[in-house]
């Protein structure tokens, strides 16, 4: 059987005809395919987001204004902070330092004061339980108390310590803004007791801090009160820098146990009148 | 001759043949262009499908998507946004009968097991109603919003006439909370009352409803107003009580309380008298708190020039008529006196030194005579002397009897009191801030700021005291006024308001709680005066409010008001 070119050609475009139907079959099938992918994952996204704004809905209901209120009355006893709770500036939070007495410590110092010195003085390394000892013992012995600080030495020294950029200056104030709050929060019995505390703290500030370590806590308004007056030389300056920062903080530290001791006893005995009932 | 004929037969039957062949081949030949045209139209079609899905198969794909997600109503929310309405859909419990086909019982067990079953799950169904419903053999609804472990229950009864249509509802996740504000949706989707009936295109709105709509409400304002209004309406033994809580600069309502209040969420029963809004529908006489409305007005003029000037405080006799107090303050009081001790004589003689057309354009200005400017439907039409005033009329207006207006307007007037002097109509739509209206100026600045002094000089001193919430300078003006009835006013339905703003040193926002005949009781010191039960109110709001709309208690701030307090003694006053 022969074969003419004609029929040759002819074989030759049906078959470029088939492959060319195959590949478009092809594509149109994968253009499907992704078609309905790209289908299923919008109504996936509808689903989802329809399950979201029920679930944002349940959320807005069950804690919904007046349910939150009835929780507050019955658990929370949360009440709105007081203007006494709010601090608007740097001049509002030093003012709650102790104010200048006629034998007050010493005057404050800016340009001389050696940020290290300041900083283990008010707070002294962690005391070990074991044996009785600062942690970081050797450093802290070393140090000079603020009272022996050479000022001949100081002074000369003053370029090198000016040219060196101290960005640990923050961390150590944290902790003292907590104490102020604690004594603003006492505020009934803290400026009383100063007088007879200032001057056992007087003499060695530095020790009286080291032995005091542990008062950070807010309840403990004694210690916290001495430590506070014992850093009283240092304390005005870091306060202004630290200030800016602290702002909300305080607002939100002091509001808690403001709130928790106002509120708890009536809490608590609304709980035991409930355990009572069952 | 037979030859040639059957021949002649032969050569026509081969004719014949070749003709029979011609004509099939023919046919042929059509039909096979039939069939190729078939192909071509056949192939035509679907080129023609494959285009049209390859071009255009896309877009309505897309927009099915953006129309699953847009609701069938509008969201809206507080100014912080805070959904207060949203359409939701949720399951209703409907009845259908024929759902087990015709004949035979609709229900496996009988309606009387079904409807104690149903009782089991919804205790506050009504057991009779239900037993006629599954009774009847029509379609309805047994009930509406069935949560879903709920219909899971029912389910699980094996009932399949009790079908759980999913239906698009409107929902309010906060209850009543702002009740008179939002209003609600009626089963066809109607809204009533408030901002839902007021938006009802704009919610319906295919191309907005996409994007929750925002008020200038501020949910937990609303909240601490509507419960502090509520614990003074119990304390007090109130038949009602309304609030509101305005900004002095921009005119929004950042709280607005009815109570008692509705819940929109039931809407098959919100239709009833308490979708009353008492706030901008009901015009009361509120008495001595529009005292500072006539003094700011009187010093606008000029009338009072000196504050020291002392006016006798005896009763007044106008005519037949004579104006009391509630107490003797002694034979004479100055400005800043009558308004701490709330003395209707001094401030009718102040009015009466000022004339009727004086004050009356000062009221016309605030708005008084005309109905509140708010966006709700339900706005009262204030009762307004008629005409030119007689002196008697100006004497009353003066210290608010003879013209009643809705708290709104009081609120709205006291705004432009602080504020510096500036009416802005109230809105509940939240303002952006370089889009705040405008407003007339009804007061000078400087009658503004003395306002402000003598407005804290009442709490500070005089009938206001028990709003002074520490460290927020409210400032304020009490009033209590007796309810007309047959036959005079009556002496124990009184409405007790009090009107404040705070902070004094720059006023923010404007206080205004109103207590429908408080009674005298333990709580209010057996007192029914607004001193002891609405002034209290202002007292708790104004703390739970302030921070939440940055106002910082601060108590080392307060206005000035050295140049004044030299000039007063201390009592008490209506």
């Amino acid at each position: 059987m022969i074969v003419t070119a004609h029929r040759m050609r002819s074989i030759g475009w049906l078959a470029l005809l088939a492959i060319c139907a195959a590949l478009v079959m092809v594509l149109a099938f994968r253009v499907n395919a992704l078609r309905s992918q790209v289908r299923h994952a919008e109504l996936k996204i509808v689903a989802l987001r329809q399950e979201k704004m029920y679930l944002e809905t349940e959320f807005e209901t069950r804690a919904n204004q007046q349910q939150l209120k009835a929780w507050n009355d019955v658990e929370f006893g949360y009440v709105a902070p007081t203007a006494g709770q709010y601090l608007e500036n740097e001049r509002q939070l030093a003012a709650l330092s102790k104010p200048a007495e006629p034998d007050a410590p010493e005057p404050i110092r800016v340009a001389s004061a050696d940020d290290a010195v300041v900083a283990q003085a008010a707070f002294p390394a962690m005391v070990s339980p074991l044996s009785g000892k600062p942690l970081g013992a050797g450093a802290d012995e070393d140090e000079p108390a603020p009272a022996k600080v050479d000022h001949a030495r100081a002074a000369a020294s003053l370029g090198a310590r000016l040219a060196r950029v101290d960005h640990g200056d923050e961390a150590p104030v944290t902790p003292r803004i907590r104490q102020l709050v604690a004594k603003d929060d006492e505020a009934g019995d803290a400026p009383a007791k100063k007088p007879a505390k200032d001057k056992s703290a007087k003499d060695g500030p530095a020790k009286d801090g080291a032995a005091k370590d542990k008062p950070v806590d807010k309840r403990a308004a004694k210690p916290s009160a001495k430590v506070a007056s014992a850093t009283k030389p240092e304390g005005a300056k870091k306060t202004a820098s630290a200030a800016a920062a602290a702002k909300k903080p305080v607002a939100v530290a002091s509001k808690k146990p403001a709130a928790a001791v106002a509120k708890k006893p009536a809490a608590t005995v609304a709980k035991k009148e409930v355990k009572k009932a069952k | 001759m037979n030859a040639l004929t059957a021949s002649a037969a032969i050569a026509s039957g081969r004719v014949q043949l070749a003709n029979v062949r011609q004509r099939s081949l023919v046919t042929a030949k059509v039909r096979a262009l039939w069939v190729l045209l078939l192909f071509v139209f056949a192939t035509l079609t679907a080129l023609v499908r494959i285009a049209q899905l390859g071009l255009f198969e896309d877009a309505p794909e897309r927009r099915s998507m953006a129309e699953a997600l847009l609701p069938p109503r509008g969201e809206i929310t507080d100014r912080n946004g805070v959904v207060l309405a949203r359409a939701f859909p949720s399951y209703s419990l409907w009845y259908n009968p024929k759902a087990l086909g015709e004949g035979g019982s609709p229900l496996v067990k009988t309606p009387e097991e079904v409807a104690k079953a149903l009782l089991a799950i919804f205790p506050d169904a009504d057991y009779a109603d239900l037993v006629a419903r599954l009774k009847s053999d029509r379609p309805s609804y047994l009930r509406k919003r069935v949560l879903p472990e709920e219909a899971n229950r029912v389910f699980a009864l094996g009932e399949p006439a009790l079908e759980f249509p999913r239906e698009n509802q409107r929902y309010y996740p906060q209850g009543s909370l702002a009740a008179h504000v939002l209003g609600y949706v009626d089963e066809a989707g109607e809204g009533h009352v408030g901002m839902e009936q007021v938006l009802q295109q704009r919610l319906l709105d295919p191309a907005q409803r996409g994007q929750p709509f925002a008020l200038s409400i501020d949910a937990r304002a609303q909240g601490a107003l509507e419960d502090e209004l509520g614990r003074g309406m119990m304390e007090s033994n109130a038949k009602g009580a309304a609030g509101i809580v305005l900004d002095v600069d921009t005119g929004e309502v950042v709280a607005l309380a009815s109570l008692p209040s509705f819940n929109p969420n039931r809407s098959d029963r919100a239709f009833n008298d308490l979708v009353f809004n008492r706030v901008t529908n009901q015009v009361y006489e509120l008495g001595s708190v529009m005292k500072p409305v006539t003094v700011a007005s009187a010093l606008d003029a000029g009338v009072i020039g000196d504050m020291a000037v002392r006016y006798p405080a005896g009763p007044l006799h106008v005519g037949r008529f004579t104006i009391h107090d509630s107490h003797n303050f002694g034979a004479s009081l100055n400005v800043p006196e009558a308004l701490i001790h709330s003395s209707n004589i001094v401030t009718a003689q102040v009015a009466d030194k000022l004339g009727g057309p004086a004050l009356r354009s000062t009221m016309m200005a605030l708005g008084m005579n005309e109905r509140p400017t708010i966006e709700l439907p339900a706005r009262g039409f204030p009762i307004w002397p008629k005409g030119d005033w007689a002196r008697l009329t100006t004497m009353t207006v003066s210290y608010g009897h003879g013209m009643a207006v809705s708290p709104l307007h009081l609120a709205s007037a006291y705004a432009a009191l602080v504020n510096g002097g500036v009416y802005r109509p109230a809105t509940l739509f939240k303002v952006a801030p370089d889009k705040v209206p405008e407003g007339r100026r009804v007061f000078k600045a400087a009658t503004s700021a003395r306002l402000r002094q003598l407005l804290r000089m009442i709490v500070v001193d005089g009938t206001g005291k028990k709003a002074d919430a520490p460290g927020f300078r409210v400032g304020g003006k009490t009033g209590s006024a007796e309810k007309p009835g047959t036959g005079g006013y009556r002496r124990t339905s009184l409405i007790a308001t009090f009107a404040a703003a705070f902070p004094m040193d720059k006023p923010r926002y404007v206080v205004i709680a109103m207590l429908d005949e408080p009674q005298g009781t333990q709580a209010t010191s057996f007192q029914r005066t607004a001193a002891w039960n609405a002034a209290p109110v202002v007292g708790r709001v104004v703390p739970r409010i302030g921070p939440l709309l940055g106002v910082v208690p601060d108590a080392t701030r307060d206005v000035d008001i050295s140049d004044l307090s030299p000039l007063v003694g201390n009592g008490d006053g209506e």
